[in-house]
């Protein structure tokens, strides 16, 4: 019994160190675990846009605004950048259009002095994760440190939303591309391990075929896991989607993102052609995309090192814009950066999976 | 995406400059692999298969067929030299070639989660035979391989002949004019190995161009009107089985059996002009000549006249086998014949 699982041991050891790609992936993966993981999640959230306002009828800028803007514009934990990242608003419709279009995370807005004691109101956009807490208790601390007597009056614009609906949403995007790794690519590269690829690079078939094909046939597994973890987050996290219109809107963006993922991984499955090498690199992608991607963790808390992969990440673009219909009930009109750029994305996948792909056995 | 659709250019022009008709032209192909060491495995090679002929590519593992195979089907380019087929060249116009030739691999790539029926209407579909034609061609091709009942089950049930059956049908979908066998029967039973080579028959008698490569002599022989020996990447030899065998300088061999040899029979039989040599080992005579079968008579009379009573007569003409000794110094089954073999890992 043991010759024979030493056998196997040694089998696998030779394998494994002659595979010096799968080796380097195997032993950096903890350590990029360990960096991204720990960058992420729970960094230091600094700079919310705020949006500061005096109240109608305004004459003249009151003390009380006057101590409260300069209390927040300074406002910081020790050792720490400013909390918030302050624009004065001339007119509080201006800010609750900034608010609404997520422009702004907050705004406060500041009392006339016609009648002293009126409360000061903050608004605040309740469907980030421990962002609306921070505005909350820094403007409450501000109020104390100009000894303002004034009660703090907080409205939470979408309601209370839970962590778990915060988080089911960005599970959508993690369920896609979950799907694609096992679905999309893997199709590409089983044929090319069984040698099947040989069989059909002899037809008249083009490249441009073999990736659409694969990346349709994946995309329509993704877009079903999607919308089954989109169902499961009605029933489970009591989401509730606010008309055909926005239901509508929220069939796009989980088309538009399993377009762009699938893309993705078969434009990198194109040159592999061992499933291990594959398996471990869009492991290492699917760490690095979903952490970055705001779905556990709002992406201002990233640091700045790290948060330009967000700019390029899909999954940044497809969480923001579900969240932007799921929690906060917004439309095409904040919506549609994310969507253009999702579409960029998917071409220039596409794009690359069809040029890297390889039409020969050489 | 109109691959293969008749268009002017094939019709009229190029296929007229073929007057004897050379379907495929293969001129000076080299091919040359850059590995950790750098191994030839086509060296220099140039002949052409005529329209509607069964060719036969013939070496030991590693000659250099399966690349050469590689090359012709565009899934591999010469590091030098042309190849053309049907006036196409592989490397220029590699979609007009692949939508004219059918190709069965060595090794399997039949899907093998899909359906015998699934497996052959995908490869239809890549080669673009439309939906009406495909749908009833499939059953014929099923029934011309005696799978039409396991048509819906999956291919991982079959076993290695019926696989390979498929898989030459599969090759054959769109009507291709030239056909690919790269080593048809390898791993086969003999039952298997017959009913394979009755469909090469077949198919060549649909006046399609068939292409195979094998290490098999008795294939070679039943199977191809002409031959190409190759061995470590040259080609050898070239020509039909029968000029072959006649090329070689013993012609046939003749071995007669005796208790006791009398004297003068030697000289006799070194009198007849076309016995090339006259050997005796373990109460045998072996008696290299041309012709043996019109010489065999006066071999006996000879016998008779001297009083040799003669035990047993054999006449056998010389095997491919034989030829390729001859021709290269060893024998095609041995293992590591040549030493260059291909990172391919099969011939």
């Amino acid at each position: 019994m043991i010759r024979g699982a030493l056998a196997i041991f040694r089998r696998d050891m030779k394998k494994f160190i002659s595979n010096p790609f799968v080796m380097f992936i195997t032993l950096a993966m903890p350590i990029m675990y360990l960096i991204i993981f720990g960058n992420a999640i729970g960094g230091t959230i600094t700079g919310i846009p705020l949006g500061v306002v005096q109240e109608e009828p305004y004459t003249s800028p009151t003390p009380l605004y006057e101590a409260g803007l300069d209390a927040l514009t300074g406002f910081h934990q020790p050792g720490n950048p400013a909390l918030f990242a302050v624009t004065v608003y001339s007119d509080e419709n201006i800010a609750r259009e900034a608010l609404a279009t997520g422009r702004l995370m907050g705004y406060v807005v500041f009392p006339s002095d016609l009648v002293p004691g009126r409360p000061v109101r903050l608004y605040v956009d309740s469907s980030e994760y421990t962002i609306p807490a921070l505005i909350q208790s820094g403007v409450a601390a501000v109020l104390v440190q100009v000894q303002a007597e004034n009660p703090l009056f907080v409205n939470n614009i979408y309601g209370t939303v839970e962590y778990l609906q915060f988080f089911g949403v960005g599970v959508i995007v993690m369920a896609i591309f979950m799907t694609t790794m096992m679905g999309g690519g893997i199709a590409l590269i089983r044929d090319r391990e069984l040698g099947i690829t040989e069989g059909y690079l002899v037809t008249p078939v083009k490249r441009s075929s073999i990736i659409l094909g694969t990346i349709g046939s994946g995309t329509v597994r993704a877009f079903l896991a999607g919308f089954l973890i989109f169902a499961v987050n009605i029933i489970i996290a009591g989401v509730l989607v606010k008309g055909a219109a926005s239901f509508a809107l929220v069939l796009l963006v989980l088309l538009m993102t399993s377009i762009g993922v699938t893309s993705l991984v078969v434009a990198l499955s194109s040159r592999f052609s061992n499933q291990q090498e594959y398996a471990s690199t869009i492991a290492f992608f699917n760490l690095l995309l979903f952490m970055t991607s705001g779905a556990f963790y709002p992406v201002i808390g990233i640091p700045g090192w790290l948060s330009w992969i967000t700019v390029i990440n899909p999954e940044y673009y497809a969480v923001h814009a579900l969240r932007s219909i799921i929690l906060r009930g917004q439309g095409i009109n904040v919506i549609g950066t994310d969507l253009i750029a999702l579409a960029i994305f998917s071409l220039g996948a596409i794009a690359l999976g069809i040029m890297t792909y390889r039409r020969t056995l050489e | 995406m109109t691959g293969r659709d008749p268009d002017p250019e094939d019709q009229a022009g190029e296929k007229g400059k073929n007057p004897d008709d050379d379907i495929i032209r293969i001129e000076k192909i080299t091919k040359v692999f850059q590995n950790a060491r750098t191994v030839v495995a086509v060296d220099d090679v140039s002949f052409t298969v005529r329209r509607g002929e069964i060719f036969g590519l013939l070496g030991p593992n590693g000659a250099g067929k399966s690349t050469l195979i590689r090359i012709l089907t565009t899934l591999m380019k010469p590091t030098s030299g042309t190849a053309s087929i049907e006036s196409y060249d592989v490397t220029r116009d590699p979609e007009k070639i692949r939508a004219r030739i059918g190709v069965c691999p060595q090794n399997s790539t039949l899907d093998l989660e899909l359906s015998a029926y699934d497996n052959l209407d995908f490869y239809g579909r890549l080669q673009n035979v439309d939906d009406a034609t495909l749908e009833a061609r499939i059953p014929d091709l099923l029934a011309m391989v005696d799978l039409s009942d396991r048509a819906e089950a999956r291919v991982s049930t079959f076993s290695g002949g019926m696989r390979r059956k498929l898989e030459i049908v599969r090759a054959f979908i769109h009507r291709p004019s030239i056909l690919f066998l790269d080593e048809p029967t390898i791993g086969l039973d003999p039952e298997s190995r017959r009913e394979v080579w009755k469909q090469i028959t077949h198919l060549n008698a649909e006046e399609t161009t068939i292409i195979l490569t094998t290490h098999y002599m008795d294939e070679a022989e039943k199977l191809c009107h002409r031959l190409a020996f190759m061995d470590q990447g040259r080609l050898i030899s070239l020509d039909t089985p029968e000029n072959l065998k006649r090329a070689m300088p013993g012609g046939d061999l003749i071995e007669i059996g005796f208790d006791e040899l009398k004297e003068g029979i030697l000289p006799a039989l070194q009198a007849h002009p076309s016995v090339v040599s006259v050997e005796v080992k373990d109460q045998k005579l072996l008696i290299s000549a041309h012709a043996g079968s019109s010489l065999l008579p006066q071999i006996l009379a000879d016998f008779s006249r001297l009083g040799t009573p003669v035990r047993s007569v054999s006449i056998r003409s010389p095997s491919l086998e034989d030829v390729f000794i001859y021709l290269t110094g060893k024998k095609l089954g041995d293992p590591g014949v040549s030493g260059a073999l291909s990172p391919e890992g099969g011939s």
